[in-house]
């Protein structure tokens, strides 16, 4: 069934994606909206690995491999890793920011932090 | 074989490193750095990277040309590096960039609150990145620069963190707009697939006429990235928040730009690289964009008079004009691109003179509550004037640069038999400047009945420079120069008429670029050419609905 099994990665994309955007929807805690985006993130991972697999192909290490050899496609790991950069950043401000709010007014709750207005 | 360095190839990449340069320099010397000093390098960098996008915008009027980073030339069809199109189009955009961070540096000089000179650095990455954004080519480049975009934005706005409605407002915003570089970056993957490209233009010729789901769904992931950054309904809730608790001065360029590029990108993605693909279903996604735009449209105006919240208030006025930007792009054809980016422009320069004027009344009564400011702005003579022609502007009336902008749009859709855009037109411009001229009759006149107390007009309401008497001359200008560019099709109406008439990029022999019969000036649409509205009515409508609304 190659088929259904090439096909199974880009499920498992759209799955994450799903997840994390319930997650981030229904969420009662700020870190826990940051987890869900990471893991909505994580969807493009699978999304962008998917892309570039080719079976029975090398790892886009050239140094050390026959000229010739089937690689996996190393533009899409290099998009990959962007994201990764991008990413940890996103994150690394919205848990700084979850750190102050709970510094200042003790809650972690987007409710909470939204009737403290005014 | 090395080629000597020369200042004027390093010129396209200029606009997007000078402004890193100094942010990079601004922030690891920035706690030894007194404020005024902080501030006069945050001034240098902006006002250098408004120098290079100046010339990079005056060799892009005499053509259009692709800079390869790095040397690395396309082989065969087969492209390489990274690109950055110097193309009327973008670099004005940049230069657009440039001129209001310039302005927001010098509004905010010494008195806006810095978070202990945080805020200059940001500033410049800022600017960096939609400069990054406007020129590249590269569909990836461009999720990269969205990201730095959003992100320094993110930063930008919380910079007050020690209230917890900006820590909110914050939230909502960086979550949303991360959700939709997702969407985006979702996006970008399956064209890769696709396609095998990356550059936009390689992108759009391997698509060709090719038109199934799976480019369908590509599309429509990239493009509902772009209007969630677009604030175009139902993604426009993030904007509002994001407003209420920046700073004036990235109110500013939130307002100015960065939700018109979520635009930009729309018009730029359907144009190269979904091009041909969508040429049999052109009429499909225009019905689609303009229903959307008009629901943007009408929400964006009702909130926005049922606001009193300045800040918010002017939130939801670009949300609305957002939408007719939208609706503009949709009507299709030439003109109407030329006609969107008129629009812009001169929203993007009202909009910043009222944002500078609300900063101005925060600044000086320590508010920005339509309810707190009743009546106290009276004797402030020049600031009535900027904000009531700040409203007229909106209103598209005459002597304003929307105006041309708005005759475009309406133009074509009358000819092509869809007169309802111009009422659309009318309405949201009229719906806006009501509200903004309300709100100025209240505050600079006192008249009419006292607004309601509304809780959520008390949000994010924080002063953000430190008391102050008198307002100094230094705070004046920046909301002076928006509002006398933005009136009449005058220097930016030019260039922005010649920005428009090469939309089409020039691609170098070596990938050519798919040509676009696109070559209209905004000469042909000369406002009171033709279209079922009389002259008189195009002209004296907008000024009888702003003052209409003068009597709340």
């Amino acid at each position: 069934m190659p088929h259904a099994l090439h096909a199974f990665p880009y499920f498992v994309a759209a799955w994450l994606f799903f997840c994390g955007l319930y997650g981030i929807v229904t969420s009662r805690h700020l870190v826990h909206t940051v987890i869900c985006l990471t893991v909505l993130q994580s969807s493009t991972y699978v999304l962008l690995l998917a892309i570039g697999y080719r079976v029975g192909a090398q790892a886009p290490v050239f140094a050390d491999i026959a000229p010739g050899s089937v690689t996996v496609d190393p533009v899409v790991q290099a998009l990959m890793l962007t994201d990764v950069v991008v990413e940890a950043v996103v994150v690394a401000l919205l848990l700084a920011m979850v750190v102050k709010a709970h510094e200042k007014t003790g809650c972690v709750s987007p409710d909470e932090l939204r009737s403290m207005r005014g | 074989m090395l080629a000597p360095i020369q200042l004027a190839n390093l010129l396209p990449g200029l606009p997007v490193t000078l402004p890193l340069l100094g942010a990079a320099l601004l922030a690891s010397t920035r706690s030894w750095l007194s404020r005024a000093w902080a501030d006069l390098l945050g001034i240098t960098f902006a006002a250098l990277a408004l120098l290079a996008d100046v010339l990079l915008l005056e060799r892009a009027l005499h053509g259009s040309f692709v800079y390869w980073f790095g040397n690395w030339y396309p082989r065969g069809s087969m492209v390489l590096g990274i690109g950055f199109v110097i193309e009327p189009i973008g670099a004005g955009l940049a230069v657009l960039a440039a001129l209001l961070t310039l302005l927001a540096f010098v509004f905010s000089w010494k008195h806006v609150d810095s978070g202990e000179n945080h805020f200059q650095p940001l500033m410049l990455v800022f600017l960096a990145a939609m400069s990054g954004f406007v020129l590249t080519v590269d569909i990836f480049n461009l999720f990269v620069f969205f990201e730095l975009m959003s992100t320094s934005a993110f930063a930008l706005c919380g910079l007050k963190t020690a209230e917890p409605a900006p820590l909110q407002g914050t939230f909502n915003f960086a979550v949303t707009n991360t959700v939709a570089a997702f969407l985006m970056l979702s996006g970008i993957g399956i064209l890769y697939a696709v396609t095998g490209a990356l550059n936009m233009v390689q992108i759009g010729l391997a698509l060709g006429t090719r038109h199934d789901p799976l480019v369908l769904f590509a599309a429509t992931l990239l493009i509902c990235g772009f209007l969630i950054k677009g604030a175009i309904v139902p993604f426009h809730l993030w904007l509002p928040d994001a407003h209420a608790v920046a700073p004036t001065p990235v109110c500013v360029l939130f307002s100015g730009l960065m939700v018109e590029l979520g635009l930009f990108a729309v018009v730029r993605l359907s144009s190269i690289v979904f091009g041909q693909s969508f040429a049999l279903h052109t009429h499909a996604l225009r019905a689609i964009l303009a229903t959307f735009a008009i629901a943007t449209v009408l929400l964006g105006g009702i909130m926005c008079y049922a606001e009193h919240h300045l800040k918010r208030l002017l939130a939801f006025s670009t949300i609305s004009h957002a939408g007719l930007m939208l609706l503009a792009f949709a009507v299709g054809g030439p003109l109407s691109v030329a006609a969107m980016l008129t629009y812009l422009l001169a929203h993007a320069l009202i909009k910043s003179a009222l944002f500078f004027t609300t900063g101005i009344l925060l600044h000086r009564f320590r508010s920005i509550s339509e309810r707190a400011l009743f009546g106290k702005g009276r004797g402030f003579g020049w600031v009535a004037v900027l904000w009531f022609l700040g409203g007229a502007g909106l209103a598209a009336a005459p002597p304003f640069a929307t105006f041309v902008g708005e005759a475009g749009a309406s133009f074509t859709a009358e000819q092509i038999g869809f007169p309802l855009v111009s009422w659309v037109f009318l309405f949201g411009g009229a719906l806006t400047s009501a509200a903004v001229f309300r709100v100025g009759m209240r505050i600079f006149f006192g008249s009419g009945d006292e607004p309601p107390t509304d809780a959520a007009a008390e949000i994010g309401e924080l002063p953000e420079t430190k008391e102050q008497a008198r307002i100094e001359i230094y705070q004046v200008v920046p909301p002076r120069v928006p509002a006398v560019c933005g009136r009449g099709p005058g220097v930016f109406g030019k260039v922005g008429a010649r920005c428009c008439s090469v939309l089409p990029l020039q691609w170098p022999a070596r990938a050519r670029m798919p040509t676009l019969s696109t070559r209209a000036t905004l000469s042909q649409c000369t406002p009171l050419a033709g279209g079922r509205r009389c002259p008189v009515q195009r002209c004296v409508a907008p000024w009888a609905a702003c003052l209409a609304f003068c009597s709340p």
